[in-house]
């Protein structure tokens, strides 16, 4: 058995993550000096690139009266969606800062980074809360209850996992998941003409773009030293992911099999359609497909190997 | 499975929904506003020319610089160790303002943690762990991450110990030290910090206030336990302050280091000033616990003479 296709045997993953030592912090040497220049630059500019949802983001100059009661019921709904999302990195990044914590030696760089990036998680899920709140009433979970247990993801607790090495977590979450999350976000800002929604999302997109850099700069980083156990290990985790995640329609709802996300996807064709902020399924399957090409690219220079998961994807919605 | 395995939040899978996102304690939704209104960045807001190291002797600088490298390990403990609460209020739906509340605290904790680090570097270089490895057990941690994950635990007891008991001390004596600091970039690096440790402890009182009436007698208990045992275990073993910490060469290597850093107006402070802010910080305490229903008991200590 190779030691790519033992990486992604489920019993072998499951046994690894067992075998793992627990994670006990040593906090000294306790080194908190600039060691990854570039993640400690994304640090300072996120620090000076600083906003606040009250003061940024124009909401009196709202106008419902532009939009009829289906397309305020339908942004209610897409945006509701949104913060759904958008929270999964409140539990999340206090996860993953503690886990760079309880590794030996770590690098201060990536923790001060994330204590930022947890802020700007915050103010995006206010955003999208507040903005459902504002058209039509924000809804507080899926109709469908099959489809609500595919935001159940426990990504706090893998972060814990010591049998899920660091850096394959950053490959999973930073570099792949925020990746094509900020590409999507950047959909939506491209087909938005509210220019309340405009402001949050450009805000957003914004502040997302750094929280991918962070995961592709440090994988740069730390890949010169991977083994090829390593690599599987990455390429494994990756893989799981998007089988997991994306092709179960966790992040695009028109993936979720079964019209359980049916609702999801016909909103987010109205919000659309009113410039609030959302894509059509198509417009959506092109960024996906374009995203995971290149960030399969991306990860062959880095020496890893994910599966090709677009025919799925072509044939899926 | 065994009981202490199901008792860690880390064992309890995730359940998202409901999510709530709406204002259910006000007090702390304002916080969090007014913590995202009140950013501040360690580079730009302190005037780091005005520092002059050259003005300080070499034993002064070195000093200087391990009281800010001492400041930076404490501070980081509430990187490390804090966000674990953050976990616990989304994985246990506690109100949501906690949640937003939280996330911007621990951003203010890690620029704390840099201005700190900052501060060291200037004065000559910042020092990457206790001078006498005795001393670790004193600055290593403060037990909330195990506190915060451990369901056995009342979030109200880690609330009120880290929050009400710990940091209220840890405010009271930044106010002290601002009085006392006379170099304008320290004072300055301790006023920012003391800024934002204002709404870390409202924030505290303003959850215990609204959670308080709905405990029950054997809750309140543990609240009260708790708070003794941060005082007690924590703050008298020197977590903080040195000169609270167990008489070992360790501890006197520390104090001498915080009298010269005192004495060359750097930012430190010294047993026989700082004894008398630290008793009356622990008193205001107890008397402000007292509409919770409980009185917190005298405390002693080697280095304070009487009961307190």
């Amino acid at each position: 058995m190779t030691a790519q296709v033992a990486a992604q045997d489920p019993q072998v993953r499951r046994a690894r993550r067992r075998r793992a030592d627990p994670l006990v912090e040593r906090r000294f040497p306790l080194h908190l000096e600039p060691h990854i220049q570039t993640i400690r630059g994304l640090y300072h500019q996120a620090k000076s690139a600083h906003w606040d949802p009250e003061k940024h983001i124009p909401w009196a100059k709202f106008d419902r009266s532009q939009y009829t009661p289906e397309q305020l019921r339908a942004a209610a709904l897409s945006w509701s969606r949104r913060a759904w999302t958008e929270y999964g990195g409140l539990p999340e990044t206090p996860a993953i800062l503690i886990r760079f914590c309880l590794e030996h030696s770590g690098e201060s760089d990536p923790k001060m980074f994330l204590t930022v990036r947890g802020s700007e998680e915050a103010w995006h899920t206010e955003c999208c809360w507040r903005f459902a709140d504002l058209v039509g009433g924000y809804i507080d979970r899926p109709a469908n209850a099959e489809y609500s247990r595919l935001f159940n993801q426990d990504f706090h607790r893998e972060a814990f996992e010591p049998g899920i090495s660091v850096d394959a977590y950053i490959a999973v979450h930073s570099a792949i998941l925020d990746g094509l999350d900020l590409e999507l976000n950047r959909g939506f800002l491209r087909q938005a003409t509210d220019p309340v929604i405009g402001t949050i999302l450009k805000r957003m997109v914004q502040d997302k773009e750094r929280h991918v850099a962070f995961g592709w700069i440090y994988l740069g980083e730390r890949a010169s030293a991977w083994t090829e156990a390593q690599r599987a290990e990455i390429a494994a985790e990756i893989d799981q992911a998007l089988e997991g995640l994306l092709l179960s329609g966790a992040i695009c709802a028109w993936l979720a099999p079964d019209g359980i996300a049916r609702d999801i996807v016909e909103a987010d064709g109205i919000t659309r359609e009113a410039g609030l902020g959302a894509m059509h399924v198509m417009e959506e399957r092109e960024i996906v497909l374009q995203f995971l090409a290149e960030a399969r690219e991306h990860l062959a220079r880095l020496g890893v190997t994910i599966a090709d998961i677009r025919d799925r994807i072509h044939l899926s919605g | 499975m065994s009981a202490a395995i199901a008792n860690n939040l880390l064992d309890t899978p995730e359940s998202r929904f409901p999510l709530d996102l709406g204002i259910r304690i006000p007090r702390i939704r304002e916080l969090y506003r007014l913590a995202t209104a009140s950013q501040w960045d360690p580079q730009k807001a302190v005037p780091w020319e005005d520092l002059h190291p050259e003005r300080y002797t070499d034993e002064q600088r070195y000093a200087a610089r391990l009281y800010w490298s001492r400041r930076a390990w404490g501070e980081y403990g509430a990187i490390s160790e804090s966000p674990a609460l953050q976990i616990r209020f989304c994985q246990q739906k506690h109100e949501p303002d906690l949640r937003f509340f939280f996330t911007l605290r621990t951003q203010e904790e890690s620029r704390h943690a840099e201005v700190c680090y900052l501060m060291a570097e200037h004065l000559g270089g910042y020092i990457d762990g206790p001078v006498q490895t005795a001393f670790q057990g004193s600055v290593a941690t403060h037990g909330v991450r195990k506190m915060a994950l451990d369901l056995g635990i009342p979030l109200e007891a880690t609330i009120a110990s880290l929050v009400c008991a710990a940091e209220e001390i840890a405010f009271d004596v930044f106010g002290h030290l601002i009085k006392i600091t006379k170099n304008p970039v320290a004072r300055r690096a301790l006023k920012l910090i003391m800024r934002d440790e204002v709404r870390h402890c409202a924030f505290g009182w303003a959850y215990m206030e609204k959670r308080v009436r709905e405990l029950t007698p054997e809750q309140l208990k543990g609240v009260e336990e708790a708070v003794v045992i941060m005082i007690e275990k924590v703050e008298m073993n020197g977590y903080h302050s040195a000169w609270l910490g167990p008489d070992t060469p360790a501890t006197r290597s520390e104090t001498a280091a915080d009298r010269i850093t005192y004495e060359a107006g750097l930012g430190a402070t010294v047993e026989e000033v700082e004894k008398p802010v630290f008793v009356a910080s622990v008193k205001r305490i107890r008397e402000q616990m007292k509409p919770w229903g409980f009185t917190l008991k005298q405390f002693t200590h080697p280095k304070i003479e009487g009961a307190f």
